[in-house]
C-alpha cells in the first residue's frame, strides 16, 4: 500500500517538477535589442548576400529616387490637381516607389523629433551630417505617439526596399503611395489622387533597426539669425525647379534661431492677427495668446509669429496635442500680449516649408509663411527650445493658462 | 451480479408482523467495488415519491401502495437504472442489492465542460465572455443532454445570463455577490470534488436555497459520498492545456464514523508557439487540491471541506474576422510574442482560490432535520496586460495594422451620390475622376468603385504591391507584425532611460506589464431547518448570510527594461490642462504630487515590488436572506410556495486619493458655493472625498489610508409557487411562477468604480426615497413562469417546456473608447427591459437493449423590450462636451440607448441535438451525438445606439459632436429649429415614428441607421456549418480485487467545422473623420464605414479529443 502511495506521487510529481522548472524567456538587454555599430556591416551583408547593399546620404537618397513628377498618375489616376502646377511643371506632391527586390537600399540618420508639439505625432524627421552639414528626411509613418518609440536621438537604419519617396506639400519624405479621396475634406475634389502615405506601422518596424542607445547630444543644431536664416533659403522661392529644390533640402532642418521673440500675432486664414483673444478652450479661441488653442479636438496646427529687432518674421508652429499648448506665450498674460517684444532669447526647432496649392507660387502668392519653426519644447516640458530673457536679463518663466485667473 | 434492465424482480417476501403498512428498502452499490453508492436517488414512478441512499447505500419508502412499480434509480456518474417491481400489500419489500454501472463518459464529459467554463473566463475580472451551462449530470433528460452537448455552442439555459443561477456548495452561496457568477477556477480540474450536485431547473422548490429564474446548484462535497480506494488517472488533450494527471484517495466510512477524501489534479501545458492550433501561445500550469472529511453520528453528520487549485495559464483573444481570414486560423492569439526566441504571452492569468467549508446536518427526529454550514473563500484572480505611455500601441491586432485599415479612406458616403454614381464635395464640386483607384489588391478592376456587401463603394487606399506587401505579413505570420513585438518594447523602455540620463529627468517608461487584480473575500454562513411532522407537508426555512469584499487594485509584473513608472492617467495628463497643470490631479493617487515630468515630489514605482497603483479600492458587500417554503404532496397534485426577503448593502471604500475624483468634487463643490445649479446625483456619493479634503485641512493626508464612501442598502422581495398535477403516475404537468425584485450588482451599480464613488441615478433615488416606486428605482423586477409536460414510460420518457420571463430596470456597465470624447468612457445603463420566453422539449427513447436514441430542442425568443436610459462619463474625469447654450462643461451626457426589439446575446437561440448512445453490458460505452445550432446574435455596443447619434442631441440637451449622415441630406426640422440630418436608412426606410417629439422637440426614432447599428446572425452562412458532431467511446475494465481500469475517448466537434462563431462583441468605437477645410468646415463627423471597428468573434475549437484514462483500487 505505501509502494503503492510512492509510486503515484512520484508520477504526480515528475511533470510538476519538469515543467514548473521550463524555462521562460530571460529578460532582454539592451545588447539584444539595439544593433552595435560594430556588428552592421555584417547584419547588412547577411541580409543581402549575394545583392548587395548601398546605404545612402539622405540628399544622395532624395536625388538618385525622387522625381519631379512622381511615378504615381496614369489617365486613370491624374496628378492632385490642387498641387499641380503644368506652367511651370512644379509638383507639389509625388510618390516614386522604391525597388523591392535588388541590392539594398539604406538610409540611417538620427531621429530629431519628439513629439511634445503635438506636429510630429506619426512622424519622424532624421538627420545625417555629411561633411559637417545637415541632411535632414521626413518619415512617414502610422504610429501613433511613434516618438515613444522611436526616440529623440536615436540613430536608426532604415531598409528602404518596397518603400516609397515622396514630396506631401512639397516636403520630402520616405512615404508609400497612398489614395486620397478624403471626400470630408474642404475643397475635397480638388485633393483626390496619389499622395505621400504613412508607412504601416510593423512594416515599418520590421524595415528599422535602432543603432545605439539614443545620443541627443550627437545631434547637430545650426544657430543663427533670421537674417541669416533669409541669406540661406528664400522667404519666397522661385516658381521653377531649382526653387523647389533648394526648399526641399532645407525642410527639416534643426536650426537654433537667436535674437527672436514672439510677436503676439498669429496667421488666421491668411491674415495675421492679434493674439487677443482669452479663453484659448472655446470654439472662437483660435487666437488666444497661448501657444495652441484648443481646434475642438480637429487637430490641426497652430502658429504663433517670431520677430526679430528688424522686419524678419517666421511662423513657430505647434498644436493643441502640444505639451506647452496652453502656456502663455512668452511675455504674454491674462492681460494679452503687449510685453512679448519684451522677451528676447533663442527658439530651437525644425524648419520646415509647406504649401499643397501650387497656384498660389505659380501666382506669386506666396506670403512668406509657408516658413516654419516646430519647437519640441519649453523649459520644464520636454526639451528647453524656447530660452527668452525680458528687457531686465530674467528669464521667462513658462505659466500656464488658468481660466480663473484669467477672471480675476 | 449482472443486473439487466426492465428485467421483472421477483421481491422477497420477508413477514414481519409487526409493521401493517407497504414499505421497500435496499441497497444502491457500485457495480466496481462493491461499495455502496451514497445519495442515490430512488424513484418510484407511478406513486411519484423518492429518496436518497444514506452512506451505507440504503433506502426505505414508507407508506407505499401495493403495486406494480417501475423504480428508477439515479446518481451522479452511473447509468441510470429502471427496475420493474412488484410491490405486496402490508410488507416489508427487501430488494436485493441494486447494482449501477459507472457511466465513465459522462465522467469525462464532466471534466471537459468544468475546463471548458473556466478556460471561458476571459476579461480582467474573471468574467465569462459566455460561460457553459455548469450542470452536466442530471437526471433530467433535457439538462443531461444539452449541457455537455450543447456547451461548444455556448447555449445558455434559457437565454440567461450566468448571474442568475445559484451555486452553493454545501448549502453556502458562492456565486459572487458583486457580479452574480461562479468562479469555476476555485475547482480548476477537481473533477471529483463537483462530481456530486443536485441541480435544480429554474424556479422549482429546493431544498437548500429560495432559487430563482435561473437553475439553482448545490455542490455536495462530504467525504462519505465517494468510493473506498484510489483512484489515479491522466489525460491527453489538444486544448488550451495538454496533459492531467490527478489521483484521489477515499477512506469510506471508516468504523470511527468518519470517512476522508482527498484528491490532486495537475494541469499543464508548455508555452505553445505552433501557429494555428488551439491554445497557440498558451502557457498553462495549475495544481489543484481537495481535502474533505466526515464524521457521521447516528442522528448527524459534520463535514469539513478544503479546496484550491494556484493556476497560471495564458489567455487569448477574440479578433477581428478579417483576422481570422488574413491568418487562415480560427485560433490565432494576439497577446504572445517572441522574446529571446521563446514565446512569452502577455496576458497571464492568476488565480487562486482558497476554500473551507465546514458543514453540519443534524436529524432531530425523523420529520425534524437542521443543516448549518459556514464558509471563508479567497479568491486571487489577476490577469497581466501591456501599458503603455506616449508610445504605439504594441497589439499586433490593433486596427490600424490590418489591411482594413488602407480601405478606410475610400468609403463613399451614400448620401452624396446621385442616381448616376456621380460624388460631389461639400461645395458642390464634383469629383472628376471618381472617387476610387482602379484595382483592389487582387488585382481586380474595380472600375469607377466596387460595390460593397452594405452597398457602398469601397477600395483599398495604398498601393496594391505595399497592400499587398501588408497582407502577405499577415498571411504568413510575420512575427513582428502578427505578434508582439517584445524587442521594439524593451528597446523603447532602453531608449527612454538614456535619454532620462542625459536630460536628467525622470519620465516614465514607455511600456509596463501590469497586473490588474480582482480578488474577493467572502465569509458566508447558511441556516436551514426542515419539518415534515404535518401529513404531506414539508416546511423548509432557510438563512443565509455572507459578507464579501472585492479588492481591486493594479499592480506592476515587468517593467520591461524601464527605470521606473509614474502614476498619472495618460488621458488625464493630454485632455486636462487644469488637471496636467495643478500638481497631482492626474495622478491615480494625489499624494505622490507630480508636475509635468520634471521630479519634484513625485515617487515613481521603480521596480516590480508589489507596489499598487492606477487604482485600490474595494467594494464591501453584505446580504442576508430568509426564506420559507412550503411543499404539499398529495394523492394528484403537489403544491408549493416560498417567499423570501432579501438584504444587500454595497459600500466602496479606497485606499488610493484619486487626484480626478477630487477635481471633481472641488468642482461641484465650487459651483455649490456659486449657487450653481448641480444635478445631485453626479456629486452624490463623494463622502469619501470629503474625509480626503478634512485629513488635508488638518494636516493628515497620507497614503494608505482608507476612505470610505456611502453605503447602500437595498430590501428585494421574492415569491414564488407551483404545481405538480399527477395526470398518472406516468404523465405530469408542472407549473412555476416567480415574482421578484433584484438589487443591482455592485459591477453595475457604480459608474466608474476604479476612480469614485458615483453611483447610478436609480441608487440615488433609492437612497433619499420617499416613496416605493422611488425605492425600488433601481432593482430589476422580474416575473417569470413555466409550464411543464413531462412523461415517464419504460421505453420513452422525456418533458416539454414552456416559458417566459419578463424583467424590467435592469442596469449594465459598459467600459470603451470614445472617439468622439477621444478617451475612455464608462457607460451606464439602466432601465432595461428584457424578456425571455420559449420551448425546451427532450425525449429519449429506447432503442431494443443497447441502443437510446434521445432528442432535445430549445427555441426561443431572448430580447430587449425597452431602450436603456444611460449615463456616459470620461474615466479620466474629462469634459465631455459643453452645454450648447451656457457652454458650461458638461462631465456627464445622459441619453437614451435604442435598445428595444434588439436579440439578447446568451448563445443560441434555437437549438436541437439528436444523439444516439450504446451501452453494452459488457461495459462499452458509446455515443454520437449531433447538434444544430441556429439564432445566435452578436452583441450589440450601446455606443452605436445612442439616440443623439441620430438626431444630433441627446435626451439631456447637449449636442452631439458629429452625426450620422450629411447635413443637407434628407434633413428634417425640429420644432426648435435643430436639423436632423439622417431620415431614412441604407435600404429608404423612414427612421421616424410620425413626428412624435420627445422632451426636445425631437422626432422620436423609430429605429436607427442600419448600416451602423445592424445585429448580425452569428449563424453560419453555410446551414451546414450551423452543425456540429461530438463522439465519444469507453469501457471499463474490471480488474480482480475490485480494481478497474476505465478508458475515455471524446472527441468534439469531429466534423472540425471551422466556421461555427459562438459568439462575439460589436466594438464601441465609432468610426470618425475630420470634416477638414480652411475654417468654417472643421468639424469631426461620424461615417458610414462601419467596418473601421468592425465586430470582434469567438469561434468554437475545431475538432478536439480528450482522452482519460483511469484506474481504480
Amino acid at each position: 500500500m505505501r509502494k503503492s502511495i510512492y509510486t503515484y506521487a512520484m508520477l504526480l510529481a515528475m511533470p510538476v517538477i519538469a515543467l514548473m522548472t521550463s524555462c521562460e524567456p530571460r529578460e532582454l538587454t539592451e545588447d539584444d535589442v539595439f544593433v552595435q555599430e560594430s556588428s552592421l556591416d555584417q547584419i547588412l551583408e547577411e541580409e543581402n548576400g549575394d545583392q548587395g547593399y548601398k546605404i545612402y546620404d539622405l540628399n544622395e537618397f532624395l536625388d538618385t529616387f525622387m522625381t519631379e513628377e512622381g511615378s504615381f498618375h496614369s489617365d486613370t489616376c491624374p496628378y492632385r490637381e490642387r498641387s499641380y502646377d503644368a506652367t511651370h511643371g512644379i509638383y507639389l506632391y509625388s510618390v516614386d516607389t522604391l525597388p523591392t527586390n535588388g541590392a539594398g537600399i539604406y538610409i540611417r540618420g538620427r531621429i530629431t523629433t519628439d513629439d511634445y508639439a503635438g506636429n510630429f505625432y506619426k512622424a519622424m524627421v532624421i538627420q545625417q551630417i555629411v561633411n559637417g552639414e545637415q541632411q535632414n528626411l521626413r518619415i512617414s509613418v502610422d504610429l501613433g505617439s511613434s516618438a515613444g518609440m522611436y526616440q529623440l536621438g536615436q540613430e536608426i537604419i532604415i531598409r528602404c526596399n518596397g518603400l516609397a519617396v515622396g514630396r506631401y506639400a512639397n516636403q520630402p519624405q520616405l512615404c508609400i503611395p497612398s489614395y486620397n479621396n478624403n471626400i470630408y475634406a474642404m475643397n475635397a475634389s480638388q485633393k483626390v489622387g496619389w499622395c505621400p502615405g504613412r508607412i504601416q506601422g510593423s512594416v515599418f518596424r520590421k524595415a528599422t533597426r535602432m543603432i545605439g542607445t539614443p545620443d541627443a547630444k550627437k545631434i547637430q543644431v545650426d544657430e543663427l539669425t533670421l537674417a541669416d536664416l533669409y541669406t540661406q533659403i528664400a522667404l519666397k522661392p522661385t516658381a521653377d525647379a531649382a526653387g523647389m529644390d533648394a526648399v526641399r533640402k532645407m525642410d527639416g532642418r534643426l536650426v537654433r534661431l537667436k535674437d527672436v521673440h514672439f510677436t503676439g500675432q498669429y496667421d488666421d486664414n491668411g491674415t495675421i492677427k492679434n493674439c487677443d483673444t482669452t479663453d484659448p478652450d472655446s470654439e472662437g479661441g483660435g487666437g488666444a495668446n497661448v501657444f495652441a488653442p484648443s481646434t475642438q479636438n480637429i487637430g490641426y496646427p497652430q502658429s504663433r509669429l517670431l520677430g526679430d529687432q528688424g522686419s524678419n518674421k517666421l511662423m513657430c508652429s505647434s498644436s493643441e496635442y502640444a505639451k506647452f499648448a496652453y502656456y502663455y506665450l512668452p511675455g504674454a498674460d491674462k492681460n494679452g500680449v503687449t510685453n512679448c517684444k519684451n522677451y528676447e532669447g533663442t527658439v530651437t526647432g525644425i524648419l520646415g516649408w509647406y504649401l499643397d496649392k501650387a497656384s498660389d507660387l505659380a501666382q506669386g502668392k506666396l506670403d512668406g509663411y509657408e516658413w516654419s519653426v516646430t519647437p519640441r519644447g519649453i523649459p520644464g516640458i520636454g526639451v528647453m527650445d524656447i530660452d527668452m530673457k525680458d528687457t531686465h536679463d530674467e528669464p521667462w518663466v513658462p505659466k500656464e493658462y488658468d481660466p480663473k485667473a484669467q477672471q480675476e | 451480479m449482472r443486473q439487466k434492465l426492465f428485467s421483472l424482480m421477483a421481491v422477497l417476501m420477508l413477514s414481519v408482523a409487526v409493521m401493517a403498512q407497504t414499505s421497500l428498502k435496499g441497497r444502491v452499490i457500485d457495480d466496481a467495488t462493491q461499495l455502496p453508492v451514497v445519495g442515490a436517488k430512488v424513484t418510484l414512478a407511478n406513486q411519484n415519491i423518492s429518496t436518497t441512499t444514506n452512506a451505507a447505500g440504503e433506502f426505505s419508502l414508507l407508506y407505499l401502495e401495493a403495486m406494480d412499480e417501475e423504480m428508477l434509480i439515479e446518481a451522479d456518474g452511473y447509468v441510470v437504472d429502471l427496475q420493474l417491481i412488484n410491490l405486496l400489500e402490508n410488507q416489508v419489500n427487501a430488494m436485493d442489492d441494486i447494482v449501477l454501472k459507472q457511466d465513465i463518459v459522462s465522467q469525462a464529459q464532466d471534466e471537459i465542460l468544468l475546463n471548458l467554463t473556466e478556460e471561458e473566463m476571459t476579461d480582467d475580472e474573471g468574467r465569462s465572455q459566455s460561460q457553459a451551462s455548469s450542470s452536466s449530470a442530471s437526471t433530467d433528460v433535457f439538462n443531461s443532454n444539452t449541457s455537455f452537448a450543447w456547451s461548444t455552442a455556448r447555449y445558455r439555459n434559457r437565454g440567461y445570463s450566468s448571474n442568475v443561477e445559484n451555486y452553493y456548495i454545501e448549502g453556502l452561496n458562492f456565486s459572487s455577490q458583486e457580479r452574480g457568477q461562479f468562479n469555476y477556477s476555485a475547482m480548476g480540474g477537481l473533477n471529483d470534488a463537483s462530481r456530486y450536485k443536485e441541480v435544480l431547473n429554474p424556479m422549482e422548490a429546493t431544498n437548500f436555497t429560495f432559487g430563482g429564474i435561473g437553475q439553482s446548484t448545490n455542490y455536495m462535497m462530504g467525504a462519505s459520498r465517494y468510493a473506498q480506494g484510489w483512484k489515479v488517472g491522466a489525460a491527453g488533450t489538444n486544448r488550451n492545456y495538454k496533459a492531467r494527471v490527478n489521483a484521489t484517495y477515499s477512506s469510506g466510512v471508516m468504523n470511527n464514523g468518519w470517512a476522508v477524501t482527498a484528491q490532486l489534479a495537475y494541469r499543464f501545458s508548455p508555452y505553445v508557439d505552433n501557429k494555428g492550433i488551439i491554445g497557440e501561445g498558451i502557457k498553462y500550469y495549475s495544481l489543484g487540491y481537495f481535502l474533505t472529511a466526515e464524521k457521521i453520528w447516528d442522528n448527524a453528520r459534520l463535514k469539513l471541506i478544503t479546496f484550491g487549485a494556484p493556476t497560471e495559464r495564458g489567455q487569448n483573444a477574440a479578433v477581428t474576422q478579417e483576422v481570422y481570414d488574413l491568418t487562415g486560423s480560427i485560433n490565432y492569439n494576439p497577446y504572445w510574442g517572441y522574446q529571446d526566441g521563446k514565446v512569452r504571452n502577455s496576458r497571464i492569468v492568476k488565480s487562486y482560490d482558497p476554500t473551507v467549508i465546514a458543514a453540519y446536518e443534524y436529524k432531530i427526529d425523523e420529520q425534524q432535520k437542521i443543516k448549518a454550514a459556514v464558509g471563508y473563500h479567497y479568491s486571487w484572480y489577476s490577469n497581466s496586460a501591456l501599458n503603455f505611455f506616449n508610445a504605439p500601441d504594441p497589439r499586433p491586432d490593433y486596427y490600424r495594422n490590418l489591411p482594413s485599415f488602407y480601405w478606410d479612406g475610400q468609403i463613399a458616403n451614400p448620401n452624396n451620390e446621385t442616381s448616376a454614381g456621380q460624388l460631389f464635395d461639400e461645395n458642390g464640386n464634383h469629383y472628376p475622376w471618381g472617387l476610387f483607384i482602379g484595382e483592389d489588391m487582387k488585382g481586380v478592376n474595380l472600375g469607377s468603385g466596387f460595390v460593397g456587401d452594405d452597398g457602398n463603394l469601397v477600395g483599398p487606399s495604398v498601393d496594391k504591391d505595399m497592400y499587398n506587401n501588408l497582407v502577405h505579413l499577415w498571411q504568413t505570420r510575420d512575427n513582428k507584425t502578427t505578434q508582439i513585438d517584445w524587442e521594439n518594447i524593451y528597446a523603447a523602455n532602453y531608449a527612454n532611460n538614456a535619454n532620462d540620463a542625459a536630460r536628467d529627468t525622470i519620465t516614465s517608461a514607455r511600456y509596463i506589464l501590469e497586473r490588474r487584480h480582482n480578488d474577493i473575500q467572502e465569509a458566508n454562513a447558511s441556516f436551514n431547518y426542515v419539518n415534515e411532522q404535518f401529513d404531506h407537508l414539508r416546511m423548509t426555512l432557510g438563512v443565509e448570510g455572507k459578507f464579501s469584499q472585492g479588492i481591486h487594485y493594479k499592480t506592476i509584473d515587468d517593467l520591461l527594461g524601464g527605470n521606473q513608472w509614474i502614476d498619472i492617467d495618460a488621458f488625464a495628463d493630454r485632455d486636462i490642462k487644469e488637471l496636467a497643470s495643478n500638481g497631482g490631479f492626474t495622478q491615480a493617487d494625489i499624494i505622490n504630487v507630480r508636475k509635468n515630468e520634471v521630479a519634484e515630489d513625485y515617487d515613481p514605482i521603480v521596480k516590480a515590488d508589489g507596489r499598487r497603483y492606477g487604482y485600490d479600492y474595494r467594494i464591501n458587500m453584505g446580504n442576508a436572506k430568509v426564506w420559507f417554503q412550503n411543499e404539499w404532496t398529495l394523492n394528484e397534485v403537489d403544491l408549493y410556495y416560498a417567499l423570501q426577503l432579501n438584504y444587500s448593502m454595497m459600500q466602496r471604500s479606497t485606499n488610493m486619493l484619486n487626484g480626478r475624483a477630487w477635481y471633481q468634487t472641488k468642482i461641484a463643490k465650487e459651483k455649490a458655493l456659486a449657487g450653481e445649479e448641480i444635478d445631485p446625483a453626479i456629486y452624490y456619493g463623494h463622502k469619501a472625498y470629503d474625509q480626503i479634503e478634512a485629513a488635508q485641512a488638518a494636516g493628515q493626508l497620507k497614503s494608505g489610508t482608507t476612505y470610505v464612501g456611502d453605503a447602500h442598502h437595498f430590501l428585494d422581495p421574492a415569491f414564488k409557487l407551483g404545481a405538480n398535477y399527477k395526470i398518472n403516475g406516468r404523465n405530469h404537468l408542472k407549473l412555476n411562477v416567480l415574482a421578484e425584485t433584484r438589487a443591482p450588482f455592485a459591477r453595475d451599480a457604480y459608474i466608474s468604480q476604479r476612480v469614485y464613488d458615483r453611483v447610478l441615478d436609480q441608487i440615488y433615488a433609492h437612497d433619499n426615497a420617499k416613496s416605493l416606486k422611488d425605492f425600488y428605482a433601481a432593482s430589476e423586477k422580474v416575473v417569470s413562469a413555466d409550464l411543464t409536460y413531462e412523461f415517464n414510460y419504460p421505453i420513452v420518457r422525456g418533458r416539454v417546456t414552456g416559458f417566459f420571463t419578463q424583467s424590467w430596470d435592469g442596469s449594465e456597465l459598459n467600459g470603451y473608447y470614445d472617439d468622439e470624447a477621444r478617451t475612455f468612457v464608462n457607460q451606464a445603463m439602466s432601465g432595461i427591459g428584457k424578456r425571455y420566453m420559449g420551448i425546451e422539449a427532450a425525449a429519449a427513447v429506447k432503442l431494443g437493449t443497447y441502443f437510446t436514441l434521445t432528442g432535445v430542442a430549445s427555441v426561443g425568443d431572448y430580447r430587449y423590450t425597452t431602450d436603456a436610459n444611460s449615463i456616459t462619463s470620461a474615466e479620466n474625469g474629462m469634459p465631455m462636451t459643453q452645454d450648447k447654450s451656457t457652454k458650461a462643461l458638461v462631465f456627464e451626457t445622459k441619453d437614451k440607448v435604442l435598445l428595444k426589439g434588439l436579440k439578447l446575446s446568451n448563445g443560441p437561440q434555437a437549438n436541437a441535438s439528436l444523439k444516439l448512445s450504446f451501452f453494452h453490458p459488457k461495459m462499452w460505452f458509446a455515443d454520437v451525438t449531433v447538434s444544430y445550432h441556429d439564432w445566435n446574435f452578436l452583441s450589440v455596443a450601446p455606443s452605436r445606439r445612442m439616440q443623439g447619434l441620430y438626431t444630433g442631441v441627446r435626451v439631456d440637451g447637449t449636442d452631439v459632436n458629429g452625426w450620422f449622415g450629411d447635413e443637407n441630406a434628407n434633413a428634417i426640422e425640429t420644432t426648435d429649429g435643430q436639423m436632423l440630418r439622417v431620415t431614412v436608412d441604407e435600404a429608404g426606410n423612414a427612421m421616424y415614428e410620425n413626428a412624435v417629439l420627445d422632451a426636445n422637440g425631437v422626432p422620436v426614432l423609430k429605429y436607427p441607421y442600419n448600416l451602423m447599428t445592424m445585429q448580425e446572425s452569428l449563424a453560419a452562412t453555410n446551414p451546414l456549418n450551423r452543425f456540429l458532431i461530438d463522439a465519444s467511446v469507453g469501457k471499463l475494465i474490471y480488474l480482480p480485487n475490485r480494481q478497474s481500469v476505465s478508458i475515455n475517448l471524446s472527441v468534439t466537434n469531429l466534423g472540425n467545422n471551422t466556421h461555427f462563431k459562438t459568439g462575439g462583441y460589436q466594438q464601441a468605437r465609432l468610426p470618425r473623420a475630420v470634416r477638414q477645410g480652411e475654417k468654417d468646415y472643421q468639424n469631426s463627423i461620424i461615417t458610414a464605414n462601419a467596418w473601421k471597428y468592425p465586430s470582434k468573434y469567438y469561434y468554437a475549437w475545431g475538432a478536439n479529443f480528450f482522452l482519460t484514462v483511469t484506474y481504480k483500487f
